[in-house]
């Protein structure tokens, strides 16, 4: 079609377009790989679909995002033919498109508002997203931000995740020194260790970590702050004007069950961690062993949830998730639970695991369950799972235990001054991100307990221009920051 | 020329954006064309490229539609393309030699022949230089030299563009693709040039070397020298004589930042972890002094670190038996039981490891005490013991070491936990050195001659920790253990090392490693330390393989 005919669309006509669907691998076929499911779309697909936008004169889809990138811009840049040009649209706002377009829950965020989506589905944003980065990177059109002067300050980012990259970007177009600290031998935190390759392949994420190299971050490896470096090591012996702490949610929520030490039953984290970031799926040629039978049992249904299944299925096993409550309220992107139902996996949905039963050597050999039915709506909305006495046994020999993650204590817990919840949350000013301490401001899933890629970037942006405005010397207020144990961590609100 | 052909030709050669467009639909629908047709069509549509655009935003969209459309047509049109590149404007050369770079590697030899039939047309080789570094492919490398030496050129304005194409190739090649050699004449071409008696040759020059530094081809001296360069076109350095150009002082202010990295703040945290000695203890067990500053100034008694030996190994975690800020190192102990700790054994002095980490777990809990304390290790565990051993003589307490093994050629670390002991007793199964029998018996001769105990430090093999625990667990002496479970990350992320103790699953690399043996469910640990036995014995067998 062309451009002068799309012009000819009417808003009408446009919204009635079929929506377009990203090809996605065969189920028989990818269950066998750890190649990327969706193929991404043609430059036809890209087209058609960015006809869809209405191009709304208030537009809902910016406000649904958390970092508030001008959605209708940079898809009519698609609808135009230039994917380059709306890359660089996107990256006005968020410089990680490509990981975003693949992992962001746009079904509850910017798509989940979308005008069209009233009549049709909405428009495929996150699709569309992920076609321009894709494009970029690519066919090489990436160009360097600019970055303003030296400004001579130097910021100590902790963590290489989301919200630590994000930051450190952030900083460093602003022209200071930026140093991002990480605990493991290589940067990209859940998005390396917790994401997987199907879902977001490794290049990707090194494209971006060579993007922030090659505009002056600077990373230091096998650093774990709290340990090696205090925070007040940073501030006072190395010198650094201002520290953002990025150390997510890495502590492991354990059923409080018998069994849950047995051989065989391993945190999401840690299963993810073996298979994606120490590569045990290629034992023995990486030496790191993943001990995995034939039937696995997954315990929870979040995306971290699916992850952990659908890389079980690929290593081979029977795999089956028990949820306590139903498939209506499993918390997974719709996406991703749509994609594990293609893949010929067990549902135990309404099942709460009460037992782990070992044998005489300590290795799981079957899960016991009560059966559990939902509730009325309480008044928080939510239907609650209610025990019905009634139970089973499954045999499986592996289990997972993917119930979510608690805020890392490590720097919590080697300094006195920064301030945390009862939970362990960094308790900061909802506005600047600043902690109790001194130089010392917080975001990502440090200070909310855990969310998504997305949210912790939207909050390493805010973070990022307090920081910068504060070593400035331009930020004046005070900080609020809640004194209550009991305070919870911060609530997301949408950038405007 | 067929006639639907000649149709669209006087279609675009209508000055009209709408017969335009539509000619380049039609175009586009056409299938089974004739390399003639092709050249016809491209001809027609080049001529697109000659309008005066400015300001009319259709017309540019226009031709860069027509652009895309021929270089669709693919090599059956090159050579034509070349031939009009040779003679077309700036504008339209630079359409031309982005439609000849998207035909890749052949098209490359064909310019290079061109380069060669044009030699003294300055205008054709500026043209020819330009599409050069429009393409991504391998192949363009070649022309690199080529390149470099129309750097050197009379004509300022091939100079010019000579440093345009290195720099933009520099960019958008493959760091790999250019290698030492050419990096270097790439450099020194560039260099030489930044004190160009021409501004636009300066600024060209103060372009590229910045292109080729923020892809990081460059090396710290070379680094060093443009860093100056830089400072001095900036008027930053001594003489404060900047370059009167502000083109060429944009340029080297836009590159200075991407100075910063040769002297990175990030290298300050970079450790060698180069091996600086290595001796053997015993049988399969080898001492370690290992180069890592940063760690030796933060570790404390009781703490340990995970090691990676390779970029294909696992992390394990090793427990540190001294440290000497000083001289910046750390010292291990290992055995070889699996295949990492194997592999590391096979390492030698000057070899490094990949990554280092720690200082990992909380310190040995030491204080003054009334009565005695004793430490006793087994196997690697008896390095373990020394810094706590150190730390409870520091404080002013009697310290006891004991050290357990089959027999004496077993025994290890000996002369050094005698340093920071008062007193060693020895004991070995045998009897062929020492007290004859297991540690126990040595705490039980301590016992025996009534000396008050007030703390004991088990850190060695599993069996050896649970025996003493339950010796001293009636008489209620506190008795700490040193928890060796399987770990992976070891900040608590993974919970792979979780441990029972008192009831409790705690973590046993930020809880621990040290906890209460009498609290410690030891059978728990030891079924949990085989986990991997399977998989251990087919690592192992690959070992050498």
């Amino acid at each position: 079609m062309s451009e002068e005919c799309v012009k000819e669309l009417s808003n009408k006509e446009r919204m009635n377009l079929p929506f377009q669907e990203m090809l996605l691998m065969d189920p028989e076929k990818r269950i066998k790989t750890f190649e990327e499911v969706p193929v991404g779309y043609t430059p036809e697909q890209a087209k058609t679909e960015a006809m869809r936008c209405i191009q709304c004169k208030k537009p809902d889809c910016i406000q649904g995002c958390p970092v508030g990138i001008d959605i209708p811009a940079f898809i009519k840049l698609i609808e135009e033919g230039k994917p380059a040009e709306a890359a660089k649209k996107i990256r006005e706002t968020n410089f990680l498109p490509a990981a975003c377009g693949r992992v962001c829950p746009q079904d509850k965020q910017c798509q989940a508002v979308c005008i069209v989506g009233r009549k049709n589905l909405p428009v495929g944003i996150g699709n569309l997203e992920r076609y321009a980065a894709d494009y970029e990177r690519e066919h090489g059109t990436l160009e360097l931000p600019d970055i303003a002067p030296d400004s001579g300050k130097k910021i100590a980012v902790i963590g290489s995740g989301p919200a630590g990259l994000t930051a450190a970007y952030e900083l460093r177009i602003r022209g200071h020194e930026v140093v991002v600290f990480e605990a493991f031998h290589r940067a990209g935190g859940v998005m390396v260790y917790g994401i997987p390759r199907f879902r977001l392949p490794l290049e990707i994420i090194d494209e971006d970590i060579k993007f922030l190299e090659r505009i002056g971050v600077q990373f230091a490896y096998n650093m774990i702050i709290g340990k090696i470096l205090t925070l007040d090591d940073l501030i006072k012996k190395e010198g650094f004007d201002a520290v953002f702490i990025a150390s997510g949610a890495g502590l492991p929520k354990m059923l409080d069950i018998p069994g849950v030490n047995a051989n065989g039953v391993y945190s999401a984290n840690e299963y993810l961690t073996r298979i994606y970031l120490m590569h045990a799926d290629k034992f023995p040629e990486f030496t790191t062993p993943l001990y995995q039978g034939e039937k696995v049992a997954v315990i929870g249904a979040g995306n971290t949830a699916m992850d952990v299944l659908r890389t079980a299925k690929r290593l081979g096993a029977d795999v089956s998730c028990y949820y306590r409550r139903s498939h209506e309220e499993a918390p997974a992107r719709s996406e991703e639970l749509e994609h594990a139902e293609q893949e010929f996996l067990n549902w135990k949905w309404l099942s709460n695991p009460v037992e782990f039963i070992v044998d005489e050597n300590n290795f799981i050999k079957q899960i016991k369950c009560e059966k559990m039915a939902l509730s009325e709506p309480d008044e928080s909305g939510r239907r609650r799972p209610m025990p019905t006495g009634e139970f089973f046994t499954d045999d499986c020999d592996t289990v997972v235990m993917s119930l979510g993650c608690e805020v890392n204590p490590i720097i919590p817990s080697t300094d006195d001054e920064v301030r945390i919840n009862k939970w362990g949350i960094i308790m900061v000013d909802e506005s600047t991100c600043q902690t109790s301490k001194e130089r010392v401001f917080a975001g990502g899933d440090a200070i909310t307990g855990g969310s998504t890629v997305i949210l912790a970037m939207g909050q390493a942006k805010n973070a990022a221009r307090a920081i910068d405005k504060y070593v400035r010397g331009k930020l004046k207020e005070v900080p609020n920051v809640p004194t209550d144990p009991n305070a919870p961590g911060v609530q997301w609100s949408f950038a405007g | 020329m067929t006639d639907k052909i000649k149709k669209i030709v006087s279609q675009i050669e209508i000055e009209n954006e709408d017969t335009i467009s539509n000619a380049l639909d039609q175009i586009g629908k056409l299938k089974d064309l004739s390399d003639e047709e092709k050249v016809d069509l491209s001809s027609a549509l080049s001529v697109l490229f000659y309008h005066d655009h400015a300001g009319m935003v259709e017309m540019i969209k226009l031709a860069n539609r027509a652009e895309k459309q021929i270089a669709k047509f693919g090599e059956a049109v090159v050579p034509f393309l070349i031939k009009e590149v040779t003679n077309a404007d700036a504008e339209s050369a630079a359409h031309l030699g982005r439609a000849i770079a998207l035909n890749g590697a052949a098209a490359v030899e064909l310019i290079l022949k061109a380069w060669d039939e044009n030699r003294g047309d300055d205008f054709a080789i500026i043209n020819l230089i330009q599409t050069l570094s429009y393409f991504r492919v391998p192949e363009v490398v070649k022309a690199l030299p080529e390149i470099l030496v129309a750097s050197k050129a009379k004509n300022h304005q091939v100079r010019a563009m000579a440093l345009n194409a290195a720099g933009r190739l520099s960019q958008r090649l493959h760091a790999n693709l250019l290698d030492e050699k050419i990096r270097t004449k790439m450099f020194d071409s560039a260099f030489t040039l930044i004190s160009d008696n021409n501004p636009l040759v300066r600024a060209n020059a103060a372009r590229a070397l910045g292109k080729m530094l923020s892809k990081r081809l460059l090396n710290d001296e070379q680094r060093e020298k443009l860093l100056k360069s830089y400072n001095a076109i900036l008027g930053n350095d001594e003489k404060h004589e900047w370059d009167y150009a502000y083109i060429v002082r944009h340029e080297a202010e836009r590159f200075l930042p991407f100075c910063k990295a040769g002297e990175s703040l990030a290298d300050r945290y970079k450790q060698s972890f180069k091996i600086v000695s290595k001796r053997e203890l015993c049988t399969k067990t080898f001492h370690f002094e290992i180069e890592a500053p940063l760690l030796a100034k933060k570790l404390k008694a009781g703490q340990f670190i995970i090691v990676r030996p390779h970029e294909f190994s696992e992390r394990i975690p090793l427990s540190i038996c001294g440290w000497d800020e000083g001289k910046g190192t750390i010292q291990i102990i290992v055995m070889a039981v699996g295949k990492t700790s194997s592999e590391i054994n096979n390492m030698n002095v000057g070899d490094c490891f990949t990554d280092m980490v720690g200082p990992l777990g909380e310190r040995s809990h030491v204080k003054k005490h009334d009565g005695t304390c004793v430490v006793i290790g087994g196997g690697y565990g008896t390095g373990a013991i020394i810094p706590t051993a150190r730390d409870f003589k520091q404080l002013g307490n009697r310290v006891i070491g004991i050290v357990g093994a089959r027999n004496k050629d077993l025994l290890i670390m000996v002369p050094e936990l005698e340093e920071v002991c008062h007193e060693v007793m020895l004991t070995t199964n045998d009897g062929s050195i020492g007290i004859e029998g297991f540690v126990t018996h040595a705490l039980q001769q301590i016992l025996d001659r009534g000396e008050k105990l007030s703390h004991v430090l088990a850190v060695g093999p599993v069996p050896m920790m649970k025996a003493v625990s339950d010796m001293t667990k009636p008489l209620g002496i506190e008795t700490y253990v040193s928890l060796n479970a399987i770990m992976v990350d070891g900040t608590g992320m993974c919970g792979a090392c979780r441990v029972s103790v008192g009831g409790e699953t705690k973590f046993a690399c930020f809880h621990g490693p040290d906890f209460d043996g009498h609290k410690v469910d030891f059978e728990q640990l030891v079924k949990r330390q085989k986990m991997f036995v399977e998989e251990e014995q087919k690592a192992l067998a690959t070992l050498g393989a």
